[in-house]
């Protein structure tokens, strides 16, 4: 019996507000409000709210088969506690299902994991704080941002007491190797790695609804059978999304909630398939091969690495320059420009900085923030020069 | 081709992209007869040959030419709306309006006509009798397609097209919506312009910008109205970086007229100043609005920050780019805009307003709407401050102008050439 692991990744960022450079040392009003409540509400209206019901729906109906794995960012928790209770009240009662894994991530969708392993231990750490708080739950499993990984990562969720971890399946890491068997760490063999499996998760998130694709349109019935189609003895499928794909980046009226409602109840009343969280997946698979990531990969576009947050000059600049002011971080005592700094470490940020698809617009873009990567590069600048003299001002003296 | 200015002897983009475009066609295979009013025979005859209709003899005699021009009577055009004027050319003005046009009576029937070729006061009287040297031109020589530039030549156009029966495809690079702004329109230029575009078989148009003016504005049948973007002549020699004080400079060159938006080029130097003073803002041109920018100025409290050159030329332009680090261009209504693209050039990272045909092409350049001086002022602050975004901007700025090539901008327009004759 084939096992299916299904995973979703809950984000929404805490998008800034226009900062002039003269609101520099002046303003400490960062984030732009309006905006975080209209999208959040948007997002949860349309995909949270309604995806959390039709999975209620069919956990009660399929209360012994149907399993899967959910991560949500400590920033969604936030903007939901502070803007739309009623949908976090939703989210709770999901978990309190116990057929939904909850797996750690970090506090702010962060990118610390690229080069900064104490900022994303603090990140993981406050997301800890804000899972246990909120649901009562304490993850063993990781997703990270994005499904950024690499061997070094895993070395230092292992550090952190991660057992099992979720990546993307990169050809180029993967070679010969298929996504359908368990891994692990190189250096920390105990740390499980799940690779997603590459094609059949874009199929829904890119060409669910693509009627030039020649699988056009997508059903429950395809969808199985292109995974019956892999080796028999390929013990796993995995796939991975994000939360969103259901009523946002695909609209309900495309028939994607009828697609799913369709693809997990077959699945959970399938005799030759097996909805598993990743951590029964890792209880009942004992064999498994390492695999070597020497650099970071991630769920990027084709080439699969991180240069869609890091990949040019201004990135860069932006991005070493915030890792500047980990020490002073670390002994400041305010605590709303410290949580600042911990947002705008959120790959959005990075992402309205990207000139990788340029001059054509990004497809993978889901809200227009700026009008151009420059004009979200100076307004990012802008606030972190403030959050540095903030964060100066307020260290504690020895 | 019928334009009204052509390299060396130029008062703005027009004559530039005029010399762009023929050598950009001659690349193309295609032949350019390219007349102008009054030619001074240095110009460059590489790509096309140059008529002087100053030494056209219009034979008076050939009615079917004279026919054209029966109800023809002169209206002098209101000095202030003259485009491309400024202080400095006042007395030049002056004398050219005592001279104007000179006739010249030759023998049996036959007249030339001696045209200044500028923008002085009885320009109307020029426009005219350049379409009566036009109507000439086009009954002598052979030809396939009539091309004319701007409004001064319209009326030479359609004057040819008359004769000839030939295509006319005009060029609008600027229309007086851009020059004189929503409610202060020159009647008189505003019909020539929409006769010459109505009577046009095609109308090319240097930006989306300026098409969109051209069928809300004069009415024309969009489906024979094409953008036509300008391109940039690649520099022969590199701008040397150069400075000569230690603050950053930030620069705006152009004429100081309503169109160009030089006051809001003031208020974001103010804004910036009041956080920095560590930077000099350079207005560089001259125009009608130069006593109030200085009045500006000075009413703020920046003039030690404030500069102002006057009207720059050639080499001096390249100096100044070379002490650049960032160029502003805040044009109200910019059909389409040349000098962001020489700033980088240079390498010089540039600010533009929304409201320009060049925003379309450029890629790696900070757009910001004119009024908004908030926006641009933090996009100057930004690039002052950030030395990643300035070095980035810079290079792939060069890049992006790069890739604007006179040669492609002319195989879109034989295309529409091809068009026409084809159909």
């Amino acid at each position: 019996m084939r096992k299916i692991c299904i995973h979703f990744q809950v984000v929404q960022p805490h998008l800034l507000r226009t900062y002039r450079f003269f609101d520099i040392n002046q303003n400490h009003n960062y984030f732009d409000d309006y905006q975080n409540r209209y999208l959040i509400h948007r997002l949860a209206d349309r995909s949270f709210l309604p995806t959390n019901q039709l999975l209620m729906e069919l956990i009660k109906k399929y209360p012994d088969s149907l399993y899967l794995s959910m991560s949500i960012s400590g920033s969604t928790i936030m903007l939901l506690k502070e803007y739309y209770p009623e949908a976090l009240e939703s989210f709770k009662q999901l978990i309190a299902t116990g057929n939904v894994e909850i797996t750690g991530s970090t506090l702010t969708h962060s990118l610390a994991s690229l080069n900064n392993k104490s900022s994303f231990l603090e990140q993981i750490r406050l997301q800890e704080e804000i899972l246990e708080s909120t649901f009562g739950v304490k993850p063993t499993v990781f997703c990270n941002t994005e499904l950024i990984y690499s061997d070094e990562i895993g070395e230092w969720l292992y550090e952190a007491g991660y057992r099992t971890v979720l990546t993307e399946g990169a050809r180029h890491i993967l070679g010969w190797k298929s996504s359908g068997y368990l891994y692990c760490n190189p250096y920390k063999t105990d740390l499980n790695v799940l690779m997603r499996n590459p094609n059949l998760a874009d199929d829904v998130t890119f060409r669910f609804n693509d009627s030039t694709w020649d699988q056009y349109p997508l059903s429950a019935d395809k969808m199985i059978r292109s995974i019956d189609l892999f080796p028999e003895e390929e013990p796993l499928v995995n796939l991975f999304w994000d939360y969103d794909l259901l009523g946002l980046v695909q609209p309900e009226e495309n028939g994607i909630f009828d697609f799913f409602k369709a693809f997990l109840s077959q699945l959970a009343s399938s005799a030759n398939h097996q909805l598993c969280t990743p951590s029964a997946i890792v209880e009942s698979n004992t064999t498994k091969s390492t695999i070597h990531v020497p650099w970071a990969i991630s769920s990027s576009g084709e080439e699969k690495d991180p240069n869609e947050w890091v990949g040019n000059e201004l990135q860069q600049e932006a991005f070493s320059q915030l890792f500047k002011l980990e020490e002073s971080y670390n002994k400041s005592t305010c605590e709303y420009t410290k949580l600042a700094w911990l947002r705008l470490q959120n790959a959005f940020h990075f992402n309205f900085m990207s000139t990788k698809w340029l001059p054509h617009e990004s497809v993978k873009r889901i809200f227009d923030v700026y009008p151009s990567p420059y004009q979200a590069f100076i307004n990012y600048m802008n606030v972190l020069n403030d959050i540095k003299i903030q964060l100066e001002k307020t260290e504690k003296k020895k | 081709m019928f334009g009204w200015e052509f390299p060396p002897h130029i008062s703005g983009g027009l004559g530039t992209a005029c010399y762009g475009l023929t050598k950009g066609l001659a690349k193309n295979d295609v032949e350019v007869l390219f007349v102008m009013p009054k030619a001074s025979q240095d110009e460059d005859q590489t790509y096309t040959r140059i008529i002087d209709a100053s030494a056209v003899a219009v034979d008076f005699t050939q009615s079917h030419i004279t026919s054209l021009f029966q109800n023809v009577s002169f209206i002098e055009v209101n000095s202030k709306l003259i485009p491309y004027v400024g202080i400095n050319q006042y007395y030049q003005l002056v004398d050219q309006m005592r001279s104007g046009t000179i006739e010249t009576q030759t023998s049996e029937g036959k007249r030339t006509f001696s045209f200044t070729g500028k923008y002085t006061q009885n320009l109307m009287q020029e426009v005219e009798n350049y379409a009566l040297v036009a109507a000439q031109i086009a009954s002598e020589y052979d030809f396939d397609i009539i091309h004319a530039h701007d409004w001064l030549t319209y009326k030479a156009g359609v004057a040819a097209r008359k004769i000839s029966g030939k295509p006319l495809v005009v060029h609008v690079h600027a229309t007086e919506f851009d020059r004189s702004g929503e409610h202060n329109i020159n009647d008189i230029v505003y019909g020539m312009e929409r006769y010459g575009m109505s009577e046009a078989d095609a109308v090319c148009a240097v930006s989306n910008w300026t098409r969109d003016i051209v069928i809300n504005k004069y009415h024309i049948e969009p489906k024979k109205v094409f953008p036509l973007h300008n391109a940039v002549e690649p520099v022969l020699k590199e701008v040397v970086r150069k400075k000569y004080v230690k603050e950053k400079i930030v620069t705006f060159l152009g004429r100081v007229t309503f169109q160009k938006g030089p006051e809001y080029f003031i208020e974001s130097a103010k804004k910036i100043l009041d956080r920095d003073p560590n930077v000099r803002f350079v207005l560089a041109g001259d125009g009608d609005l130069m006593h109030n920018a200085i009045e500006r100025v000075a009413e703020l409290g920046i003039s030690d920050r404030f500069h102002f050159t006057g009207f720059l030329r050639g080499a001096e332009i390249d100096e100044m780019f070379g002490m650049s680090d960032v160029y502003v261009m805040p044009s109200i209504s910019e059909p389409f805009g040349i000098s962001p693209l020489e700033a980088m050039r240079a390498y010089v990272p540039v600010v533009i307003s929304k409201q320009s045909g060049v925003s379309e092409v450029l890629t790696h350049a900070i757009k910001v709407d004119f009024w908004d001086v908030d926006a641009m002022a933090d996009a100057i602050y930004g690039i002052l401050h950030y030395p990643a975004l300035a070095t980035f901007l810079g290079e792939k700025g060069k890049e992006d102008v790069d890739n604007l090539q006179w040669e492609k901008v002319a195989a879109r327009l034989k295309k529409i050439y091809n068009q026409l004759l084809n159909s």
